[in-house]
């Protein structure tokens, strides 16, 4: 008997999402696999290659009291008996009804050992009904969590709607779930592989694929490149909504896209508890700094730019909001990044740092975090390049709940850390602020 | 410190099956032995020899099988919902149906032959002629342990959330013992004093039926699911890690007593089960099987190795047969003392 464990696809979605059009096209067609299902339906259709299970949906808390810790008992039971058959399965396929919250589905793998031997959780895939969902995220908490669990979001009846509805609802979704797979698709017609084989999905590879990935989530609203000689140059700011904005100042000549490479330098010296300058103060290159900007008027401050060059300017608030103006020209290209306000909607926090991390440093930060943070943080997922460990260490999270272990070596890949949050109340520059704090 | 003496295992036979072995039973004689397997194969075998006396197929896997203690009969529970009675012979005297969608969970026997089957949230019972006699209500979730009490008065249900014992007499009253877990091995104690169960959040929980008080038992590494009463209901072994823990119903105990500790696997307990002379055999995830005599000695006094993780154990009646199973199949032991 091999002790690899069986992967487990959960597959979700609203009702009349065509999660059964899409189960029935798994049991039906020709993929070489042999599957369980465990629906929690009567299906009508029996199929020689696939054992079909119908189950209720159970619940469990667990005595504690923690509401992160709730489990499917059903999923517990049926899979415990699964395993007593096991040589007989490739994979395990659990349909949830439409209004479930998928939490307890994906804490039942890092919960119950017995399972966690067995099984693994290889992704979550949600069916999106491209139609109506749009409802359903204004007024369903379950919505919202099917979307923001998901591995995979299969954007599904696309006939019913335009191209215009259809690039809205991609947006909208992607601001709540950054990590995830999206398909689009009409009648549930997805290649199979794409739904069943989810483990293998890398998020530095999502990284690479889609360069607007991290970029909704910056702490700065706004970045301008400049052209700046060597010296003093002077930074002007007109009065703005608040006492105080941030500002950053990086070098910029060795990237070869300013605009989205420079972000990403940028974060790593953004700061909550950047310094205080008061009018007329000097700002430090490479340092954040927050400006004094409470006399209700035009502002002036110095910026120290010590060798000529391309440097890019990342400010807190819109630049126009404040109607930035540094050095004498204006920037030879400028960007508004996404606005860092977190509220009660689901969002998702990318995070790149190139570099290694103190494996002690990390578990102590993620377990504090999770602690404090885990109701409202839903999934998070992560590769790690830990100092000393020559394989990349790749880990994810449900809620309170986290599992890691070594994966393939990193070997000629550049060793770098991608992490990936999604969940409520997200904040950004805390995130990105703990993270660092890691780093060696 | 009393004299202790040696056990030893002795092969007997070695059954492979066509497929995961699915409960284990011997029957009141000691002279077959049931097993059933994940392909819906059921074997009756001679207990001592391994001689095959007969075998069926059924149509789905087979979920557990149990000979009754008090008539020549084996019920098998099936995935197919139904419950089928078996004469030594391996004649279907009787097949008991279930409801719709629900494969039969758990089966258990009373002293007085009365049979209980549980299929999703329901539990029926049957007599030995396979007629109803009882059918409780619903359960609010699925029912996660069944059994009855040893001087017959009870029906005993274990579900989230609770543990219900049905009157089967006219004199005695229906209880509820509630406790908000998830509620696993339902284990009465042989002298009706004490209900113990294990749970979902790493525990083990009784109840003492005389006063209704409960206790929560924690600490445990993992979910001790397995759970074996002695003879003598003084003892409680339970599993939960490699370490068998042994709570001791004595005086006050054992709340605030320290627990015998049985060290001696390496790897998790996988199963639990005392023979009605007071020896405990346990096996363990390893393959290992070890045997104890836990009221004089800590230290495990036999030894025999299976294939792969121990999937159950039982002694025949008379203890002087253990049988096993792992994944590939069944082995059994003789036991001697030297």
């Amino acid at each position: 008997m091999s002790n690899t464990p069986i992967p487990v696809t959960v597959l979700t979605g609203f009702l009349g999402s065509g999660k059964t059009t899409l189960l029935n096209r798994i049991l039906t067609e020709q993929h070489g696999k042999r599957i369980a299902v465990i629906e929690n339906e009567f299906g009508e259709i029996g199929i020689d290659q696939a054992l079909v299970i119908n189950a209720d949906e159970e619940v469990f808390e667990m005595n504690n009291g923690c509401i992160c810790c709730t489990v499917r008992g059903d999923l517990i039971r049926i899979l415990g008996n699964l395993m007593k058959r096991r040589d007989k399965f490739d994979q395990v396929l659990v349909e949830t009804t439409g209004m479930a919250d998928p939490a307890p589905v994906a804490q039942t793998f890092f919960m119950d050992e017995e399972v966690q031997r067995h099984f693994r959780l290889d992704g979550i895939v949600t069916m999106v009904d491209a139609k109506h969902i749009s409802l359903h995220l204004d007024d369903s908490d379950e919505a919202q969590q099917q979307v923001a669990f998901a591995d995979v979001l299969v954007l599904n009846k696309l006939d019913l709607v335009s191209a215009e509805e259809t690039d809205a609802l991609e947006k909208r979704i992607r601001s709540m779930n950054a990590m995830a797979k999206v398909l689009r698709t009409t009648n549930a017609q997805v290649p199979i592989a794409d739904v069943l084989d989810v483990g293998g999905f890398d998020l530095k590879r999502a990284v690479e694929k889609k360069p607007t990935f991290l970029e909704p989530e910056y702490p700065f609203e706004w970045g301008g490149v400049y052209e700046l000689a060597e010296g003093i140059s002077q930074l002007k700011l007109a009065a703005g909504p608040d006492a105080s904005m941030q500002v950053l100042l990086v070098p910029v000549d060795d990237l070869a896209t300013p605009l989205k490479e420079g972000p990403e330098r940028g974060l790593r010296s953004w700061s909550k508890q950047a310094a205080l300058v008061k009018p007329g103060g000097l700002v430090e290159p490479n340092a954040a700094t927050a400006l004094d900007v409470s006399s209700g008027s035009e502002t002036l401050f110095g910026v120290r730019v010590p060798r000529a060059g391309k440097w890019m300017l990342l400010t807190e608030h819109g630049g126009d909001e404040y109607q930035v103006k540094l050095g004498t020209t204006a920037p030879l290209a400028q960007k508004v990044y996404g606005s860092h306000e977190h509220d009660e909607t689901v969002t998702s926090v990318g995070l790149h740092f190139e570099g290694d991390v103190d494996g002690k440093r990390l578990n102590a930060w993620l377990s504090g975090l999770l602690q404090e943070k885990g109701v409202d943080i839903f999934r998070m997922k992560g590769i790690l390049s830990v100092k000393g460990q020559p394989d990349r260490f790749v880990f994810q999270g449900v809620h309170m709940l986290f599992d890691g272990r070594p994966d393939r070596p990193w070997g000629r890949d550049k060793r770098a850390n991608d992490l990936v949050f999604i969940g409520r109340k997200l904040d950004r520059a805390e995130l990105t602020e703990g993270f660092k704090r890691c780093l060696t | 410190m009393p004299h202790v003496s040696r056990a030893h295992l002795l092969d007997v036979f070695r059954l492979p099956t066509s497929d995961y072995p699915r409960g284990l039973s011997f029957d009141r004689h000691g002279a077959l032995l049931a097993c059933g397997a994940a392909d819906g194969t059921v074997t009756v075998v001679s207990a001592d020899s391994g001689t095959l006396r007969w075998q069926t197929r059924l149509p789905d896997s087979v979920s557990r099988v149990a000979f009754s203690p008090l008539d020549d009969l084996l019920a098998v529970a099936c995935f197919d919902g139904t419950t089928r009675l078996f004469d030594l012979a391996g004649v279907e005297r009787a097949k008991l149906p279930g409801a719709k969608g629900g494969w039969v969970e758990w089966l258990a026997w009373s002293k007085a032959g009365l049979l209980a089957t549980a299929h999703g949230r329901g539990v029926r019972v049957w007599s030995a002629q396979g007629t109803p006699v009882l059918e409780t209500p619903a359960h609010e979730s699925t029912v996660s342990g069944v059994a009855f009490s040893a001087d017959g008065n009870h029906l005993i249900t274990s579900c989230y959330g609770a543990v219900r014992l049905f009157p089967l007499q006219a004199h005695v009253e229906s209880k509820l013992l509630p406790w908000k877990s998830s509620l696993l091995s339902l284990t009465p104690s042989p002298n009706d004093k004490v209900i113990a169960v294990a749970t979902q959040d790493n525990s083990v929980h009784f109840w003492r039926l005389d006063t209704e008080k409960d206790s929560e038992m924690s600490g445990y590494p993992a979910k001790p699911m397995q759970l074996a009463w002695s003879p003598d209901s003084k003892l409680l072994a339970t599993g939960g890690g490699e370490v068998i823990c042994g709570w001791r119903f004595e005086g006050k105990g054992p709340e605030g007593t320290k627990p015998l500790m049985l060290k001696g696997h390496e790897k998790p307990i996988s199963a639990l089960t005392f023979s009605r002379a007071g020896l405990l055999a346990s096996g363990a995830l390893d393959g290992d099987v070890l045997v104890w005599e836990p009221a004089k000695s800590p230290k495990p006094i036999g030894i025999a190795p299976m294939k792969g993780e121990v999937a159950e154990l039982c002694f025949s009646p008379d203890g002087t047969l253990l049988a096993g199973c792992d994944s590939t199949g069944v082995v059994t032991w003789r036991v001697t003392r030297v």
